[in-house]
């Protein structure tokens, strides 16, 4: 039998050393089930020199590699930082996230088109991660969709990897914990002060009117109905862009559906009943994409922070693991069901048509 | 009983029985992902084309379970 030899390695002390930092500090400092709030909270308008700094970040890294695309992202995020301190803008925790999650796609991007135009054949790292994803995701466009798969296959795959980066946002340490103290009318929380300026919330109950609550400086994207909306309006919309392209105006006989009413005495009138509900299913199918990912990833954030405050130590990674594989699933879904409402939409429901796209 | 402890228990009364539906999810993902695995032990070829196929209806059957966690935390959260 091979001997194995026993290695002092680095990282597993440091990890021990983390554990035990962590069962350390919650014997310290009590886990408090903080605040929780559906809507995303509003924070001081200072934040917009955030998305200012990321805007900067992105012009800098991308100005070295002569990629002109990053001026846009760098306008884009500049306006945004611009609003909340010029104007009456509320900047949420939740932009917050998707300025994290816009930064590090530019920078996934920068670096993918680094190795692009090194001209390796054979990417290394972040560029082979990406180039087996995007692999992946045009395979399974190419099969349903197929020579719609040029098309459709952007949709599918930005809508994808930003659902992904910014689910996975969930992960980090500093998420829902670290933020501004506000002071709360009802249920707040009596604070302790560690540094001056710096405090921390304790458990149990303060006198009405006296009490604080947690307004953390970032939480996930997914958890703001706002951006899963708009995700879903314009994966609908152009739905609908995508099916008037490959139809033209065949497209919209879907919807007010006259074709056999005048032919067929009773079951036109039927078919035409029926495109009216298509039209239904289109709204339907907003509101589903809509509070899919966001009730998903909700009900994760809120698990973590429960789990968390019951069980400090240890109890939170395999829930964590659970929210990793989660947050995947969602982003996958909600990309493959936009490819495949896109690729329904361009084919035809009548006849001839739909024969010849089959082979 | 006063009137703020009689809204709580409504509160969570009502959000236990809005993830009721959350039993028809369930089972619905159950029996989907029953089919695709004999598909697939069927016809190891297809497995690509099962799994992409299995993991929209599973889709499909949670946004169910997910309306009525949603519902759920409507009740809990923000009402």
């Amino acid at each position: 039998m091979e001997q194995t030899k026993w290695r002092w390695g680095f990282k597993r002390w440091l990890v021990l050393a983390v554990i035990l930092a962590n069962y350390f500090l919650a014997q310290a400092f009590a886990p408090v089930l903080p605040h929780i709030q559906m809507a995303a909270e509003p924070l001081p308008g200072w934040m917009g020199f955030f998305a200012l700094a990321a805007g900067v970040l992105i012009l800098i890294l991308g100005l070295k590699d002569g990629a002109r695309e990053s001026i846009l992202i760098a306008v884009w995020l500049g306006i945004l930082g611009l609003l909340p301190l010029v104007t009456g803008f509320k900047w949420t925790n939740t932009l917050t996230g998707l300025v994290i999650s816009l930064t590090l796609l530019a920078m996934i991007g920068l670096a993918v088109r680094r190795a692009v135009n090194s001209g390796d054949m054979v990417p290394k790292g972040v560029s082979g991660v990406m180039e087996f994803a995007l692999e992946a995701i045009y395979n399974i466009t190419e099969s349903t969709a197929g020579k719609w798969a040029k098309t459709i296959f952007p949709f599918f795959a930005t809508i994808t990897l930003l659902v992904l980066v910014s689910n996975w946002t969930e992960l980090f340490p500093v998420v829902d914990t670290i933020g501004v103290l506000e002071h709360a009318e009802e249920h707040g929380h009596p604070i302790q002060e560690l540094f001056p300026g710096l405090a921390t919330i304790t458990t149990g109950e303060a006198e009405h009117g006296e009490g604080y609550m947690l307004v953390p400086f970032l939480r996930v994207t997914s958890t703001d109905l706002n951006f899963t909306i708009a995700l879903a309006l314009i994966a609908v919309l152009m739905t609908q862009v995508i099916g008037f392209r490959a139809q033209k105006m065949a497209y919209f006989t879907k919807f007010i559906n006259v074709k056999t009413f005048f032919t067929k005495p009773f079951f036109g009138a039927l078919d035409f009943a029926v495109g009216l509900l298509e039209m239904v299913s289109e709204i339907s199918k907003i509101i589903s994409f809509s509070f899919r990912l966001f009730g998903n990833i909700f009900a994760g954030s809120v698990l973590l922070m429960v789990i968390g405050s019951l069980v400090p130590v240890f109890a939170q990674t395999g829930f964590l693991m659970l929210e990793f594989f989660v947050g995947a699933i969602q982003a996958i879904v909600f990309g493959m069901l936009t490819m495949v409402f896109m690729a329904q939409a361009t084919q035809g429901h009548g006849g001839h048509e739909e024969e010849e796209h089959a082979h | 009983m006063d009137l703020e402890a009689a809204r709580i228990l409504g509160k969570l009364i009502g959000a236990g029985l809005a993830m009721i539906g959350a039993i028809g999810a369930g089972a619905g993902i159950g029996i989907v992902a029953s089919g695709a695995v004999q598909g697939m032990a069927r016809n190891p070829d297809a497995s690509g084309m099962v799994q992409t196929n299995m993991i929209l209806g599973i889709a499909f059957a949670e946004a169910v379970a997910i309306y009525c966690l949603v519902v759920a935390l409507l009740i809990l959260f923000v009402m």
